[in-house]
């Protein structure tokens, strides 16, 4: 019976491994349109700053940051974004009841005094305690949010929203470094689109190895350490291939909580974030897409292909694990709390394509992985693998994900999305990376993934904590 | 033979040996179960890919190195040139000689072809373009610019590839030729016109009517924008208004445009414009638009307008529709009635506080009494004695003196003939 069933695993196992390749090289192929598309609609930097910087009808943005115990870098974070290049935003940071030095430090850098608010609480957060305005001229874009312990960010960010005036909001951690041409590049997808534009999101980086100068990335690098590397190629993979593929046929999987822009009344009528979710990103964007669909509204969301931000990613393998269980958790609670959208073809390409695909080969994945192994240990004591075909079949995987990051490679370089400081060794390190990420990075990629579900189903409280940082080099 | 013909040899020789190695691959694995002949094929296609990208990735490290040699030898040779024509100094008209002398050419020259090569042309127009847009003096002139283009033969470089077949070079020009403002043939425009790219053909409506003084807004005649209009179509037409408005030319009619609209996005953006434009002869034209229309946003938009163009004989109709409207709508309508200030529309502002529960409407009704005028001074007070506890919280904002700096209604600016604008375009 053991070996009828390991022969029908194997078929379905390569079965799914086929379909797997298939999808990704469509993928390739819509991020490649996608791309194309961009070279036409999208000009450089410089003109979109020159068509939109004059003009008094370019949308007003408030950039969100939520902050809980940020007191080694909030001073440096905000002054970053006091910096951002665009004619009329405002900086809302929400103090999530630190218990450090962070809203003093604020107060005393920033020379601010509590101001009343805007009393409508148009989505649920914990109470907002004050608001604080700064008496000097130079920080009068910087508006900070006192409110009680939420334990979430999405909390937070639910009480930036409330202050928020703007139709656009950007939602970003206060350790994100954003590039200074960020809202234009991001507005420019707003204000070219006929359709409302709900949700744009931004190519994010790894800032672990890079010099900072003066709250910008002035030499990007690939990381030296491998777990920061191994994640600088995961998101690389997942910006251009996935969401700048998805983003052709406007069904964005999600749109990173590094850095976010979406429609402020899309965002307030579907409820805002979830204050108890894992994945609050994907599940506002699945909100917003319900609410659209629900009431029958035209809606675009966009991808930037160019790098906008850059954060620092766990640089150790507790804080990966920590950060990677959190992630899977909230994969799980978005199959559970958005199962209606799940292969329904009423909510769009999304509902119908771009969910079902997470569901099989995001969600079922690590699964399906764990029996492989534990099939595979039985069979090797029992003496029942065939090893040329494993090892033909492990190269086909293996030549397929090198296939895979020369294609992000040559993207990259096309698509100017990243100014390498080495631009040959960056790419060199990208393909060691791809080489050793199999034997090291995935099988704790996986592990987390198994851990989270585990924990999520025995119902184990779910704390959210920052990662450890290790900061990014200055000069 | 080149050094890149050899290469390109040497990589059909290449992917032959490759195709060879693959029919052995296959004949060798021709009893293997079906499984392992596809991960065979797969792992020897992906093989192939892999080397065809990296190839792909060297040719682009050459072609980039060779492109930033030239460049470096355009600001080398002419930078200085393109900063003293950008400049102040050449605020008055000059002559071609003039222009030669700065860009280091000989006079003998004129007339001549300076630069030899289109990948020069493009080079040239690509630094001279950045340099316009990022560090141009207002004192510049725009004639001397065109004088200069044309003798270094970018103008008709720049038309050139805008009759060509590919998008990214039609657009890359034309975003040239519309901030640099040079004509373009009519025959190239009709031909952009029918693109099936809608940002390309935008564009090409765009460059035309910033280069044209007349005639060119006819495309607003009909229901030309259909549902496709954006955000960015209304900065663009206000770039070009605004510059109709210096050169001392009447405006169209924005709100016959207005009506000849289905799409009510490209209602309100007409509606919009009027009112950044001081329209106010065209205001009763939107009357019937008001009352017909179920559109809440181009209500929102009506009222605005009427409110900064101060238009009167509208009141009565905003008190009218006051509390029958929803919340946002209530909130734009009051402040027209605040920017109106005739006194008339006290009790609707009253009535807005008083019976409306929505927190922001209240917050909103009291921030425009406040603004009216004395009387509404007077009725702030009388109504903040009288407040609830629970009321006090709007008051709130009055007494300090960072809000305060917010309260009064005039975050958006009307434009006005006598003033100068920040405009670029």
């Amino acid at each position: 019976m053991w070996v009828t069933f390991y022969h029908i695993f194997g078929i379905v196992v390569f079965s799914y491994s086929i379909v797997l390749m298939t999808s990704y090289v469509i993928l390739v192929f819509m991020s490649r349109q996608a791309q194309n598309q961009q070279d036409i609609n999208v000009p450089d930097d410089e003109t979109i700053k020159y068509m939109m910087q004059g003009s008094p009808l370019t949308p007003a943005v408030s950039i969100i940051a939520p902050a809980f115990n940020e007191e080694v870098t909030i001073i440096d974070n905000v002054n970053s974004l006091l910096q951002i290049d665009y004619p009329d935003y405002e900086i809302i940071i929400v103090n999530d009841e630190s218990t450090d030095r962070t809203m003093e430090l604020l107060i005393n850098e920033y020379k601010l005094v509590e101001v009343p608010y805007d009393i409508a609480m148009r989505v649920p957060s914990k109470p907002i305690k004050r608001v604080l305005k700064s008496t000097d001229e130079r920080y009068s874009k910087l508006i900070v949010v006192d409110k009680a312990h939420g334990g979430r960010k999405a909390d937070g960010s639910n009480a930036g929203i409330n202050v928020c005036s703007n139709k656009y909001f950007v939602c970003t951690d206060v350790d994100c470094i954003i590039e200074p041409m960020a809202l234009y590049r991001m507005m420019w997808l707003v204000i070219n689109s006929h359709k409302p534009v709900i949700g744009v999101g931004a190519t994010m980086l790894m800032s672990n190895g890079c010099l900072v100068e003066d709250g910008r990335v002035t030499e990007p690098m690939v990381p030296n350490m491998l777990f920061p590397m191994f994640q600088q190629l995961e998101y690389l993979r997942s910006f251009f291939i996935g969401k700048i593929g998805w983003s052709r046929i406007n069904a964005l999987p999600n749109i990173s909580g590094g850095f976010g822009l979406f429609d402020t009344d899309i965002a307030v009528k579907s409820g805002g974030y979830d204050s108890m979710s894992m994945a609050e990103d994907v599940d506002i964007m699945l909100r917003m897409v319900t609410y659209m669909n629900n009431n029958g509204f035209e809606y675009q969301l966009a991808q930037v292909p160019k790098v906008c931000c850059w954060t620092e990613g766990p640089s150790n393998l507790k804080s990966l694990t920590r950060q990677r269980i959190r992630w899977a958790r909230g994969l799980f609670e978005i199959v559970i709390n958005h199962k209606k959208l799940f292969f329904n073809p009423s909510y769009g390409v999304i509902g119908g394509i771009m969910l079902p695909y997470i569901f099989i080969f995001e969600f079922i994945a690590p699964i399906l992985e764990l029996i492989g192994v534990i099939m595979l240990i039985y069979f090797t004591i029992k003496g029942g693998v065939n090893w040329n075909t494993s090892g033909i079949v492990f190269g086909m995987v293996y030549s397929f994900s090198l296939f895979m990051t020369s294609f992000v490679i040559l993207s990259d370089n096309k698509a100017k999305a990243v100014n390498w400081k080495h631009k040959k060794i960056s790419y060199i390190k990208l393909i060691i990376a791809t080489i050793i990420e199999p034997f090291m990075y995935h099988p704790i990629v996986t592990y987390s993934s198994l851990v989270g579900y585990w924990r999520f189903i025995r119902n184990k409280a779910a704390v959210w904590a920052p990662i450890q940082r290790t900061g990014v080099k200055k000069k | 033979m080149d050094t890149i013909s050899y290469i390109r040899y040497y990589l059909l020789l290449v992917v032959a040996y490759i195709k060879y190695l693959s029919s052995r691959a296959f004949t060798h694995f021709e009893d293997y179960p079906f499984e392992t002949r596809t991960a065979v094929a797969i792992t020897l296609f992906s093989t192939f890919f892999i080397l065809m990208m990296q190839v792909a990735l060297f040719f682009a490290g050459i072609r980039r190195n060779k492109k930033e040699r030239l460049r470096n030898s355009i600001i080398y040779r002419f930078g200085k040139g393109m900063a003293w024509i950008l400049s102040e100094d050449a605020s008055q008209l000059v002559t071609n000689d003039e222009i030669l002398e700065a860009f280091g050419v000989d006079k003998s020259m004129a007339g001549k072809e300076l630069l030899k090569t289109d990948v020069e042309k493009k080079m040239f127009a690509q630094v001279f373009y950045m340099d316009y847009i990022t560090e141009k003096s207002e004192l510049s002139r725009i004639e001397n610019i065109h004088r200069m283009l044309e003798l270094f033969g970018i103008s008709e470089f720049l038309e050139k590839e805008v009759s060509l077949g590919n998008m990214r070079r039609i657009s890359d020009a034309l975003h040239k030729l519309r901030a640099f403002k040079l004509p373009v043939s009519p025959w190239v425009v009709n031909k952009l016109l029918n693109s099936r790219n809608q940002h390309v053909q935008r564009l090409a409506m765009y460059t035309t009517i910033m280069s044209s003084s007349d005639s060119a807004l006819d495309y607003f005649e009909t229901d030309f924008f259909d549902k496709h209009c954006c955000i960015r179509d209304e900065i663009e037409l206000a770039y070009s208004l605004q510059r109709r408005r210096k050169e001392g030319l009447k405006l169209p009619n924005l709100a016959r445009w207005a009506n000849v609209q289905a799409n009510e996005r490209t209602q309100c953006m007409f509606v919009r414009l009027m009112r950044r434009f001081n329209e106010v002869e065209y205001c009763g034209e939107l009357r019937k638009l008001f009352q017909e229309s179920k559109k809440k946003k181009l209500i929102e938009e009506i009222s605005r307008t009427w409110g900064y163009l101060h238009y009167v004989e509208c009141e009565d109709m905003l008190i009218d529709t006051l509390m029958t409207q929803p919340d946002d709508t209530k909130v734009a309508i009051m402040h027209a009635m605040t920017r109106l200030g005739t006194g008339k529309s006290m009790q609707a502002l009253l009535d807005g506080f008083r019976n409306t529960t929505n927190p922001h409407v209240r917050y909103e009704a009291i921030r425009c009494i406040y603004n009216y005028g004395k009387d509404g001074r007077a009725m702030f007070h009388k109504l903040e004695k009288e407040a609830t506890e629970a009321d006090q919280k709007y008051f709130a904002f009055f007494n300090n003196p960072i809000t305060l700096e917010k309260i009064r209604l005039d975050k958006e600016q009307a434009y006005h003939p006598s003033v100068e604008t920040v405009f670029n375009g």
